[in-house]
């Protein structure tokens, strides 16, 4: 009867904290859902439900282009943060340990140590000499630094999946007559996949919701989804902002649950 | 067959790290297996036996020294160009494969053919006596099973040799001694020279053509199960195989003037010179106990008796204090009948009696 272990559920007020956090978490998110289909134009009021504000957001021109443009973005630079990431995760992984080791961690994974705001200046005066020197003004920056930022993000379940993932396995194919090349294709490449999947929607939904650098490296006309709602919301709340942040907030929760599914231990 | 077929170990030397971190792992071996042979590389962990079977393999190549197959110097080839395929401590089987995927893998990397491969496949599966578990994952195997499979994959591609690294450590018991069957008739079946690594002498034992004894490194010794049993070629491996007796003693013409008093014939002849000091072997169950004195036996004393189900281990102390351990067949009550302290005689089988060559 003596032998409870220290068991926090147990501490006085655990319920009620618990409950607070939650309520401060997921009170706002559902109150934007919430006022999403107000009748009405004021976000403070409830004046009756409505679909109406789904078809006029999307009916939106700028809406649809920033939409449109954050996809765009969102899409290529994870597709190229995942692929960075897999050959930074091979080769994090595959060689010995050295001393250096957690000196290439650190370099990874900076852009989730260093402030957002500091990547950012320093992304807009580098790409500023290079729009100089070469004329470009495409996507191109937004693509490339988006790329930069997800890499830590797709780079860690990926990490992940690879130092779960037995050697031997790799040795047994070349064994079996598989060249390099070979067992990357049909023994390591699938068993990374799950990771790899995993870390590429990491970096969507990162890219997807990013302000602070877009902000900074876009280009004039270049809004995305997220800077567009901020121009918005500097005027006036309106409920089609609130609308646009309900589906993007579907879009994040079956991303997130997909990487959930995924990601759980599978035999 | 040429005097070249088989694998031949020269002077191969494995040295891991570098300055004081410098580990010898393999110490200059020199060894041929022949085509055909179930050889086993007996030895304590460390011994360097599994290193010498990934310089086979090609998993690594020789600080120095050569790797030769049928007479081909294959040191430096890498693994997926050499005919000689590995069961693996941990099976490795590729978890996303399905069991039949699995074994056809080595085949499909060579670009065989799908019909060969599927034939192929579904011989291995009844070699290994697995056809109903094809489409299984190997997640959804047992470890018997799985090893079969392991088995069935590195068998398929029909290598020159098949090299096992201690393929039954992970078995229970009973399904151990089931495989070690099984594995000697793959082995006889398939004719394919089998290189089997192991730290238990009772697996290689009961297996083996050939065994080699490995220790810190170096071959000790080479040769028949009952040769290594029968002639120990030192003390690490009498002691090694099997249990034994050590006696000391003065060399005499083919006897032995033991310490503990007696003069007692020997086995065999030996190298060590007349009337130097060596040290003799003899196994437990070649010494009987007498009641009475008789020619060639020593008085002793029971210290202890243990049992162990179909034998029991009665400890006896020689006139010198010398301890000696003989095997007694249990009879029906279980009781050998000797009790702590008893005087018996031990009389010990003529030609048991075996000196160890290794002594200064």
């Amino acid at each position: 009867m003596f032998n409870r272990s220290f068991s926090i559920s147990r501490l006085p007020g655990f319920t009620t904290i618990a409950i607070l956090v939650f309520v401060m978490l997921y009170l706002p998110i559902a109150m934007l859902v919430v006022f999403s289909f107000n009748s009405g134009t004021s976000v403070a009021i409830w004046e009756g439900f409505t679909l109406e504000w789904y078809p006029r957001a999307w009916a939106n021109e700028q809406v649809k282009d920033a939409t449109i443009r954050s996809l765009i973005i969102a899409s290529t630079a994870s597709v190229i943060a995942t692929i960075v990431a897999t050959m930074a995760a091979l080769a994090t992984t595959r060689r010995k340990q050295t001393r250096g080791q957690t000196f290439v961690y650190i370099l990874i994974n900076q852009p989730l140590m260093v402030p957002e705001i500091v990547t950012a200046v320093a992304l807009l005066i580098f790409f500023a000499s290079i729009k100089v020197a070469t004329g470009y003004q495409g996507l191109g920056y937004l693509i490339t630094a988006h790329a930069a930022f997800c890499i830590p993000f797709a780079y860690l379940p990926i990490r992940a999946r690879l130092e779960g993932m037995d050697l031997t396995l790799e040795t047994a194919a070349a064994d079996l007559y598989a060249t390099p090349w070979q067992t990357f294709r049909y023994v390591t490449l699938p068993l990374v996949m799950p990771g790899a999947i995993a870390g590429l929607m990491l970096a969507f939904v990162t890219s997807l919701d990013d302000v602070v650098i877009t902000l900074f490296v876009k280009s004039a006309g270049q809004d995305t989804l997220p800077t567009y709602m901020l121009a918005q919301i500097r005027r006036a709340v309106t409920t089609e902002v609130n609308a646009i942040s309900t589906l993007l907030l579907g879009l994040t929760v079956i991303m997130l649950t997909a990487f959930f599914l995924l990601t759980r231990k599978r035999n | 067959m040429s005097a070249q077929d088989g694998v031949e170990a020269r002077n191969a030397r494995k040295v891991y790290g570098t300055g004081q971190e410098k580990v010898v792992a393999l110490d200059n071996v020199s060894i041929v297996i022949k085509r055909g042979e179930f050889f086993t590389l007996l030895g304590p962990s460390g011994c360097g036996k599994t290193t010498l079977l990934r310089l086979i393999a090609g998993f690594e190549t020789p600080t120095s020294g050569t790797i030769l197959l049928d007479g081909t110097d294959i040191t430096y080839d890498p693994p997926n160009k050499r005919p000689v395929n590995t069961v693996f401590q941990s099976y490795a089987l590729f978890p996303h494969l399905t069991v039949a995927q699995n074994i056809g893998f080595g085949l499909e990397m060579r670009g065989h053919a799908k019909a060969e491969v599927d034939s192929t496949v579904e011989e291995m599966l009844a070699l290994v006596r697995m056809e109903s578990m094809a489409d299984r994952k190997p997640t959804q195997l047992s470890g018997g099973q799985q090893q079969r499979v392991a088995l069935a994959r590195a068998l398929a591609p029909q290598p020159k040799v098949l090299l096992l690294d201690e393929p039954l450590s992970a078995l229970d018991l009973k399904l151990r001694k089931e495989m070690q069957s099984e594995l000697k008739r793959l082995q006889l079946e398939t004719g394919i020279t089998f290189i089997f690594v192991t730290h238990d002498q009772e697996e290689a034992l009961t297996m083996s053509d050939r065994i080699g004894v490995m220790k810190s490194g170096s071959l000790l010794q080479v040769g028949s199960p009952r040769e290594i049993y029968t002639r120990p070629a030192d003390r690490f491996v009498a002691s090694f195989i099997g249990e034994t007796n050590f006696l000391t003693g003065v060399l005499g013409k083919d006897a032995i003037t033991l310490d503990a008093g007696g003069t007692l014939p020997l086995g065999a002849s030996t190298q060590a010179k007349s009337g130097s000091k060596v040290t003799a072997s003899i196994r437990p169950e070649q010494i009987r106990v007498i009641e009475t004195d008789a020619p060639g036996s020593l008085p002793a004393t029971v210290t202890e008796s243990v049992y162990f189900g179909t034998d029991s281990h009665c400890h006896f102390a020689l006139a010198d204090g010398t301890e000696v351990v003989v095997r007694l067949q249990s009879p029906a009550s279980g009781d050998v009948g000797l009790s702590r302290g008893q005087n018996v005689f031990l009389r010990f089988e003529p030609g048991a009696l075996m000196v160890l060559e290794d002594q200064a």
